[in-house]
């Protein structure tokens, strides 16, 4: 939201900008990034848990009077010059235990153990690509630094990833970095976290674990990758809990374990890898970047018939993910990951192509337009409405072709929203669901490149 | 503490440098009297309420006001954020916007 205010302020409008209490913190962190100073009104704890009496109360006694001085009074200061090392400088010659309490006391930790960034390390990383160090991949928020291949190596070093990794972490950033994944919304209360999916000839080279239990911690691969993820987010960009300010999760949820595809599964039964879907060639590394809000419970389906299967799926993904689908209304992006279990996929792909499972779903999955307003009204959205969301074109026409509340509507906006992907246990009947946060981290691939002189293929 | 045998490593800063385009705030308004003050909202947290609120308490000091309503703007926050962004100079310039209170969140 500051970003539009900033955006005015540089066009010579004075502006102010109203923020709840609890986002103070990070809206001054997020000002400092944007490198405008700018005024702001606070309205006093949360305006979706007041009474229309104490909302008047505080917007009249508080708010208001703030937003008032924001635009008549003193222009706010802008933030003091802090004097920071340059990047690649050594900070400090310490033991493992004074390094790692120093970084924690810093914020340039995750809480847990870091691996210390010397020279050597990073420049190890730095030997698994044929980049410039200082190449700029974009300037990130919310504190307004240079993701650099410089920062991918250091973080990838205190991450604990292997230095041959480098070319997925780039790739990784890369995808984040792109404007449709809109990193700026990776401190949302939400408090989703994004995965990294990998696909292609990379997967057995870096020894990425797609079967039983790939998204528990323990192969490094799976492990280290995604929480450089998280690492980068924290310090890179600033998004960071407190006593940090940048990150507004409300609860949030920490990283995940990397994925990765059995893509000789996928090629077995005859489907296309997950990388093929998003538009590269089976002989390609590729890196997909996909935001996870929520996790569906294991889905078990049994039986030797694809419907049994995808309705199961479709069953259980109703309810673990019908609630959240109102911010899929509000924007018109809502992506679902569904995790087939290999024994599962075989059954269902001995009958069905991964597009008559997408048109199942989407056929199959419903909410009543009632209960969608409901939720949105809960959230965020007092002024929610299908019929203004139909005529601003963010929903197709069908949602509001009647006004009757008890009407079904469809849940996944479209069958081709629905990512599928092979992996986990091929002993076991179990699948399971990872659903995206609307227009934050939607699917964003990137082509994984590699040095010219790689030794593992 | 650590043992005085125990190995000691030479570590780097972990961050990156900062690339930030510095501007000072735009000047302030002492009379709104005549001024017109547009309105963005990004759709969320009560603004429905909070704005017509905010409306009457700056016009009780400065009756001469003018506002634009968040409505001649679109969200700019969400599935039309690039279209209304993009948008934004133009549309300021054409109401003749003096000043501008944007909301809702952080």
């Amino acid at each position: 939201m500051l970003r539009a205010a900033a955006l005015v302020e540089k066009l010579g409008i004075p502006t102010v900008s109203i923020i709840g209490s609890a986002f103070t913190k990070q809206a001054q962190v997020v000002s400092k990034g944007l490198g405008v100073p700018l005024a702001m009104g606070i309205y006093p704890g949360t305006p979706m848990v007041d009474s229309e009496e104490v909302l008047a109360q505080k917007v009249n006694e508080h708010l208001a009077p703030e937003l008032l001085y924001g635009l008549t009074g003193k222009a706010p200061d802008a933030a003091p010059t802090e004097i920071e090392p340059l990047a690649g400088e050594i900070i400090m010659r310490a033991s493992l235990e004074e390094i790692q309490e120093h970084f924690y006391q810093q914020m340039w930790s995750d809480g847990l153990p870091i691996v210390p960034p010397t020279k050597e390390r990073v420049q190890a990383f730095l030997n698994y690509t044929d980049r410039a160090p200082n190449e700029v991949l974009a300037v990130v928020p919310q504190e307004g630094r240079q993701a650099t291949i410089h920062a991918v190596a250091v973080t990838g070093v205190l991450s604990g990833c292997r230095p041959e990794y480098m070319p997925i972490l780039i790739a990784a950033i890369e995808a984040m970095v792109d404007p449709h994944f809109r990193i700026q919304d990776c401190g949302s209360t939400p408090g989703w976290e994004p995965v990294v999916i990998v696909s292609g000839p990379i997967i057995k080279q870096l020894d990425f674990n797609h079967g039983q239990g790939m998204m528990r911690f323990g192969r490094q691969a799976n492990t280290s990758v995604g929480r450089f993820i998280r690492m980068f987010l924290r310090n890179i960009c600033g998004y960071r809990i407190p006593p940090g300010a940048g990150d507004k999760g409300s609860i949030g949820q920490s990283f995940l374990a990397a994925m990765a595809e059995d893509e000789e599964c996928a090629k077995e039964l005859g489907w296309t890898t997950f990388g093929q879907d998003k538009g590269f060639e089976l002989s390609e590394n590729v890196v997909t970047m996909h935001s996870v809000v929520s996790i569906s419970s294991p889905m078990y389906s049994a039986g030797d018939q694809a419907q049994t299967h995808v309705q199961q799926w479709a069953d259980i993904m109703g309810q673990s993910f019908t609630y959240w689908s109102h911010t899929g209304f509000k924007t018109g992006v809502w992506n679902p990951l569904i995790v087939a279990g290999p024994s599962v996929a075989k059954v269902v792909a001995s009958q069905w192509s991964k597009d008559q499972v997408r048109q199942y779903l989407y056929d199959h999955i419903k909410v009543t337009a009632r209960q969608i307003t409901h939720y949105a009204r809960m959230t965020s959205t007092p002024t929610f409405s299908l019929e203004r969301l139909v005529a601003d074109g963010i929903l197709a026409p069908e949602y509001a072709l009647s006004d009757d509340p008890d009407r079904l509507l469809n849940v996944i906006l479209r069958p081709d929203m629905v990512e599928i992907l092979i992996a986990g246990d091929p002993g076991r009947n179990q699948s399971r669901a990872y659903m995206g946060n609307h227009i934050q981290g939607p699917p964003t691939s990137r082509k994984v490149v590699l040095p010219q002189h790689w030794p593992f293929g | 503490m650590s043992h005085p045998n125990e190995p000691h490593y030479e570590v780097m800063w972990p961050l990156s440098n900062k690339a930030i385009d510095k501007r000072d705030a735009s000047a302030r308004l002492p009379d709104l009297n005549g001024k017109v003050i547009c309105e963005l909202w990004d759709v969320i947290f009560r603004g429905e309420t909070i704005y017509p609120m905010v409306r009457e308490y700056i016009k009780s000091k400065f009756p001469g006001v003018k506002f634009v309503p968040y409505t001649e703007f679109g969200n700019f926050h969400g599935a039309r954020e690039k279209e209304v962004t993009a948008s934004l100079a133009d549309k300021l310039k054409a109401h003749g916007a003096d000043a501008v209170i944007v909301g809702i969140g952080a």
